[in-house]
């Protein structure tokens, strides 16, 4: 035990002083946070100064509907659209000439001609202000009020609860859809990308110890057993940890930073999606759950497909050659994401059940589900099935590795490998 | 004789290839012990069953008297030939995981290591990475991580491989002082001259068998059996017909100073060595003949060509 600590001490220090390691773990959340800041700040911050536009309506009706709006100035003008044109040009300060020919719907009858490059923020605001008010003459013309129609249009806001038996709104606890499809998105994709890059990790650092000979020396100090446990738990130590900063750092934001950044208003909205996201964020409870079953499905799944790894490792001579092992060992982790894209739809679906529960896919598929507050006793089921397999798992990749971690030369062959695992 | 480590019938194959065949062989305690043997011969295979890296198909190893089992192989010393180290680690931190990993609790390694440091002018390295060093440097670091426990058996694959002269002189120093403090040392080499300086015993390996074995002083001896350098005064002719059916000549003969002749003569066992000496003395000027003791390179290459 002493000499397997020593080796998982030796390849977590190796790994977590690298600068690499420390620049990943302390940017990523940043870069995650202003991934998800960044719409609504260039939403609050995006708008640029009021933009001046001439209008030369030839039609006679609509110049004088077109509303200014903080983003369009409109002002009318009898001139001919020559006239126009060379009155305004590049340094009169305005931003475009807006031509409305006789025709309105008529292709080609409306244009705009502009001084500097166009946005699409001012060609929506003329474009549905012109459609509007087309829109309204025309049901003035079949004698319909448009504020009629206007009153027609309803949208409705749907707030969703946990029922706790008591249909008190404020001991229920809020839920929504919305704010779990992206958590089960952000926390799905995190564990794919923890076991590929940590599996990957196991594979190249015990390919290393072979074709550097390192092992030769290690094996006349310890047993192989305990090199591959080593340096798999080693490596495991290293993504808990990263981890477990990540987790700092997301509540320390939803304490801290949430708060600071964004505004009351922002804050006060009645878009229920933004006040779900704001509230979940915030709620420190909630998220140390979300990375307790964020942690152990991590341990756990990178556990189980490590072993696989090292096993691969110890079977080829380079990291290249490794590859045709790799890939096989994807596939059920590829499928995993295939199925945790379904939960989304209905996260208790049998097929979102079944993939929860089988080890091999149950890691990924199992973290999409939780923010869907699925019931404790399947988590605690498939948590157990992992970790027994993990170790059905690895007592299989050590058989084959205590063989493998020797042999140099060409890749074995299937049946190689498995008289490895069976030799005595 | 007091053995601390005995091959009995070695036999190892690898795919359609024999690495050892029934290779025997006791190895006394204390003793510097040679494996030699040309290239791909087995000494490496024999290492490394040795060390249970490789486990035989038949025969087995002992240990003072009992089979080695894996327990033991963590108390020896092994130094692989290719030599591997964590190239992005500290010295120092690498000397420390591998002592640690033999037993050695964190301050004995340390003040063990830091004298080791201190006697192969390593010192300053202590904190640079192990990817900085040169190939000599690293190879005494590693020599350091393999004796620095201690063990009752060291093995060394081929531990001069890569050195200069003066580093190589220096190994074989150390070699000879952990002798002295009581360890047994078994290693392969190709290098005869440090064979003749520190071997005790030696055993010769050829295509995957054992073809000599025994103390270097001895083998020595019996190799230059009745081999002789005689210098005379008459010419080649004369010579030849003089030693006809009592001697065979060996190699060419040739010029020496004084205008005499060498040649080097091989008497067989049951002539009389002395009415040789008179006939050469009476009909070829004899001016000198002295007893040839073979180096270990002539024996190497004698035996591999088989005519020891």
């Amino acid at each position: 035990m002493r000499k397997m600590w020593l080796i998982i001490m030796r390849e977590f220090s190796e790994r977590a002083r690298k600068k690499s390691f420390i620049v990943t773990t302390l940017l990523m959340p940043l870069f995650m946070v202003a991934l998800m800041i960044a719409p609504s700040l260039v939403m609050l911050y995006g708008t640029s100064e009021q933009k001046r536009v001439v209008v030369v309506d030839r039609s006679g009706w609509v110049a004088d509907e077109l509303v200014s709006t903080p983003e369009v100035m409109f002002e009318r003008s009898d001139m001919s659209k020559r006239e126009v044109c060379s009155t305004y040009g590049e340094d009169s300060g305005v931003f475009g000439i807006l031509y409305i020919g006789s025709e309105i719907e008529h292709p080609d009858s409306v244009q705009l001609i502009t001084n500097e490059s166009s946005s699409i923020m001012i060609e929506e605001t003329i474009t549905n202000q012109l459609s509007d008010i087309v829109n309204r003459q025309k049901l003035q013309s079949y004698g319909i009020d448009y504020r009629i129609l206007d009153s027609l249009s309803t949208r409705v806001g749907l707030a969703t609860f946990a029922n706790d038996g008591t249909g008190e709104e404020a001991s229920m606890e809020s839920t929504s859809s919305d704010i779990n499809y992206i958590l089960g998105i952000v926390l799905g994709m995190l564990l794919y990308m923890i076991i590929i890059i940590y599996g990957q990790m196991v594979l190249t650092s015990v390919v290393e110890e072979k074709a550097s000979r390192v092992i030769d020396v290690m094996v006349t100090s310890c047993t192989p057993f305990q090199i591959m446990m080593g340096k798999i738990l080693g490596i495991a130590l290293v993504a808990v940890t990263q981890i477990a900063i990540w987790a700092l750092l997301v509540i320390a934001a939803s304490n801290y930073l949430v708060p600071m950044l964004f505004s009351e208003e922002l804050v006060a909205t009645n878009d229920v999606m933004m006040q779900s996201i704001m509230g979940t964020i915030g709620d420190t409870g909630y998220v140390t759950m979300l990375f307790g079953c964020l942690l152990a499905f991590v341990v756990g799944g990178f556990l189980l497909y490590a072993g696989l790894y090292a096993a691969a490792g110890s079977a080829v001579d380079s990291v290249q050659e490794g590859q045709q092992y790799n890939t096989i060992i994807m596939m059920p982790i590829i499928l995993s994401i295939i199925i945790m894209m379904t939960v989304f739809n209905d996260p208790n679906s049998p097929i979102a059940f079944w993939a929860s529960i089988i080890p091999f896919t149950a890691p990924i598929v199992m973290i999409a589900r939780v923010p869907f507050g699925i019931p404790t006793w399947e988590i605690v089921v498939s948590l157990l099935l992992l970790y027994i397999s993990f170790i059905f798992v690895t007592w299989f990749a050590a058989r084959i590795f205590r063989v493998g971690i020797f042999m140099h030369g060409k890749r074995p062959s299937w049946r190689e490998l498995w008289r490895w695992l069976n030799l005595k | 004789m007091d053995t601390i480590l005995k091959v009995e019938n070695v036999s190892k194959s690898y795919t359609g290839h024999k690495a050892l065949e029934d290779v025997s062989l006791s190895v006394p305690r204390g003793a510097v012990y040679g494996l030699l043997g040309p290239n791909g011969a087995g000494k490496t295979t024999l290492i490394r069953v040795i060390t249970r890296i490789t486990l035989a198909d038949k025969g087995r190893v002992l240990l003072d008297g009992k089979v080695i089992s894996e327990e033991d192989i963590f108390h020896i010393g092994y130094m692989p030939e290719e030599r591997g180290l964590y190239k992005k680690m500290r010295v120092g931190e690498q000397a420390m995981f591998f002592a640690r990993l033999k037993g050695m609790s964190k301050s004995d390694a340390e003040a063990r290591l830091k004298g080791w440091f201190e006697r192969l002018e390593l010192a300053d390295w202590w904190n640079r990475k192990v990817e900085d060093l040169s190939k000599g440097m690293a190879q005494k670091v590693q020599f350091i991580s393999t004796v620095v426990h201690e063990p009752k058996l060291l093995i060394f694959d081929e531990p001069f491989s890569g050195f200069d002269p003066i580093n190589a002189d220096r190994l074989k120093q150390e070699i000879l002082g952990l002798r002295d403090r009581g360890a047994t040392i078994i290693f392969s080499t190709h290098n005869m001259a440090s064979v003749e300086e520190i071997c005790d015993h030696i055993t010769l390996i050829n295509k995957s068998h054992n073809i000599l074995s025994g103390s270097v002083e001895e083998i020595r001896r019996e190799a230059g059996g009745n081999t002789f350098n005689v210098i005379y005064a008459s010419n080649d002719e004369q010579f030849t017909a003089a030693t006809e059916g009592i001697a065979s000549l060996l190699g060419e003969s040739r010029g020496v100073v004084g205008g005499y002749r060498e040649a080097k003569i091989l008497i067989p066992k049951d002539e009389d060595v002395r009415s040789v000496i008179s006939r050469l003395n009476d009909t070829c000027g004899l001016r000198s003949i002295s007893e040839v003791i073979p180096s270990m390179n002539d024996i190497f290459i004698r035996a591999v060509n088989g005519t020891l």
